[in-house]
């Protein structure tokens, strides 16, 4: 008995030894590469934020604020800007706002949910680069899906690329179509979290079901909400393929994001410091999203 | 009298029906659209221009993209190699640093891991430029002197497309949680029976880490068959490492071509034909897979 016991306290005290050098075995590669490929990055582009530099030859030359002075100045900077907050918005309220409604919807134990589920779901597996051109295919000036339904019609043919407001619906109705599966998987599953029990304790106290949505499901999906806004906002922000395949930022320039317009300053203006005070701004524009979202969401939830 | 209650059809379940199911078929709507087009010929394409019926069905599309002579398949295989390497160098990195994070003990764990979780708040663009840059200034990679000077570095080269991105900080945190919820009782017999740390983990941790596994896999493979903006920076020059949505939009111009029709045809049942073929694996993943979609989008907003 004695011997065994022994053994065993030999065992744990070396297992308890091994502890530290395995630990740093395992974390230091990890921390080395992420150093490497994630702090080092983060700082140059901070840095390079500051400079001027092609990107090809030469030293990057500081500047100081003069590109972050241009994109709050430059007129095409600034509606950059303005465009990535509108389309964030835009997009993150409308899928938000429909896949709480579908969700409500195919929770109330309808036949064949799966099936509407998958078709609510599937497009957000879809590249969005490939699905932007196909959206494009509909959208050509001739020959494109919807302009031939109108010409079938009688009806005058649609140039929708010279329409800003057209682009800018397309691009919107287009992200919602992709984005929306998502979230409306997150809130069936925060539905189905939400205790029977309640609904019925309510309705032996005679509550419509128009009450038990606005004082029993709703305010217990606020977390959801709140997770879904923020983790949606990142997504939103960061708009690109949308935009590169339907309008090109077309146009006039009208419909262009900040994704876009770094890409287009990193490769085709050889503008590296521009491109980075771009990433920072995004990087600031998503932070006050995110911090505004949680504030107001549990702002609400207090009021409830 | 009762039953015959329960047998009439309710008006606001009527409504529910046709709500879901027509909004369902609008979701669905550009896939099925895209689906028959691409089966069509260009005149039963063009013969309905609201959707178009294959009246005599045609697998043309589909043999030009798999024959020997289009790049398709190559872009196929080389997307098919970031997904197994995106696959298998995040998640054994995941399951080592969760390991080291939650079951070993040491001075500095908790200071690394917040290390590691502060960088999850900070997107992916913030750090693109630079990562870019530092692809290019590779020393001693594509003409590049000791210095990063002189050439492109790995810029269209195979590294650029796999080096990056290899330690997600999610999975790692994924794993840490789950380990948490796994007795340790299991690695301690198998401590007993004179099992090492790589043993433990390969034979006791591994079978039980399973269904994370799976999520992992999924949505791993999902998100590098769709990933177009980093390849789009760092490959555009070299059609031969080329990814599948990469390559797309090249071959999307040239269908027209390929069937010996006049260049200025813009050959749309072409592109719908890339299109399906992109996005069928992923559907049929989805449709095999679905229970740990569902399960994986909730882990990210519980663990999340």
């Amino acid at each position: 008995m004695a011997v065994l016991s022994r053994r065993e306290k030999i065992s744990r005290w070396r297992y308890r030894n091994r502890h530290a050098v395995e630990g740093w075995l395992i974390l230091t590669p990890i921390l080395l590469y992420f150093s490497f490929f994630f702090f080092f990055p983060v700082v140059s582009n901070l840095l390079l934020s500051f400079t001027k530099w092609s990107g090809l030859s030469g030293a990057p030359t500081w500047v100081g604020l003069a590109n972050y002075r241009r994109y709050l100045t430059d007129s095409t900077y600034l509606q950059v800007i303005t465009n990535t907050i509108v389309f964030a918005i835009l997009i993150l309220v409308i899928q938000t706002a429909l896949a709480l409604l579908i969700a409500l919807l195919l929770n109330t134990k309808v036949r064949g949910r799966g099936l509407f589920r998958s078709a609510w779901y599937i497009p957000t597996l879809t590249s969005a680069a490939i699905m932007a051109q196909v959206t494009a295919v509909f959208i050509a000036p001739s020959g494109g899906v919807i302009n031939s339904v109108l010409t079938s019609l009688h009806l005058p043919p649609v140039i929708f690329y010279v329409q800003v407001d057209w682009m800018r619906a397309i691009i919107v109705v287009y992200s919602v179509w992709r984005g929306v599966g998502g979230p409306m998987l997150l809130y069936l599953a925060a539905l189905q979290g939400i205790h029977q029990e309640l609904y019925e304790a309510a309705q032996v106290d005679g509550a419509t079901s128009r009450q038990l949505l606005r004082y029993i499901t709703l305010p217990l999906l606020v977390p959801m909400t709140i997770f879904v806004l923020i983790t949606g906002v990142i997504g939103t922000a960061q708009i690109f393929e949308a935009v590169l395949f339907l309008s090109k930022g077309g146009p006039a320039n009208q419909t262009n994001v900040l994704m876009l317009q770094i890409f287009q300053d990193a490769f085709s203006n050889q503008s590296l410091g521009m491109a980075s005070a771009g990433s920072i701004v995004l990087g600031l524009i998503l932070l006050t999203f995110s911090i505004v979202n949680i504030r107001i969401m549990s702002r609400g939830s207090v009021g409830n | 009298m009762q039953k015959k209650s329960e047998n009439r059809v309710k008006p606001e379940r009527v409504l529910l029906y046709t709500v879901i199911i027509l909004t369902s078929i609008v979701m669905a709507f550009p896939l099925l659209f895209g689906l028959a087009g691409s089966i069509s010929t260009i005149e039963d394409y063009v013969r309905t221009p609201w959707f178009p019926i294959p009246y005599t069905p045609t697998a043309q599309n589909y043999e030009i993209i798999l024959s020997g002579g289009s790049d398709v398949l190559l872009w196929v295989r080389n997307t098919l190699i970031r997904a197994a390497w995106y696959i298998t160098i995040p998640g054994a990195i995941g399951i080592l640093g969760g390991y080291a994070l939650s079951r070993l003990r040491f001075r500095g764990r908790d200071n690394v891991f917040l290390f590691l979780l502060s960088s999850m708040m900070m997107p992916g663009i913030v750090y693109m430029v630079p990562t870019f840059v530092m692809m290019a200034r590779m020393p001693l990679a594509g003409g590049n002197d000791i210095f990063g000077q002189g050439g492109s570095g790995v810029i269209n080269q195979w590294p650029a497309l796999l080096i990056t991105g290899l330690v997600n900080v999610y999975y790692i945190f994924m794993f840490r949680q789950t380990f948490a919820t796994i007795p340790i009782d299991f690695e301690e017999a198998a401590r007993v029976d004179g099992a090492g740390t790589l043993r433990c983990l390969w034979s006791v941790y591994l079978p039980m880490l399973k269904p994370v596994l799976t999520v992992l896999v999924i949505f791993q493979f999902v998100a590098i068959w769709n990933d177009y903006t980093w390849p789009l920076f760092v490959s555009t020059g070299n059609p031969k490492i080329w990814t599948l949505s990469l390559g797309f939009q090249y071959l999307a111009l040239g269908g027209a071509q390929r069937k010996g029709l006049p260049g200025s045809i813009t050959d749309y049942t072409f592109v719908f034909a890339l299109a399906t073929f992109a996005i069928l694996p992923l559907i049929v993943l989805y449709m095999v897979m679905q229970r740990f979609f569902v399960e994986g989008v909730q882990g990210f907003a519980i663990k999340g």
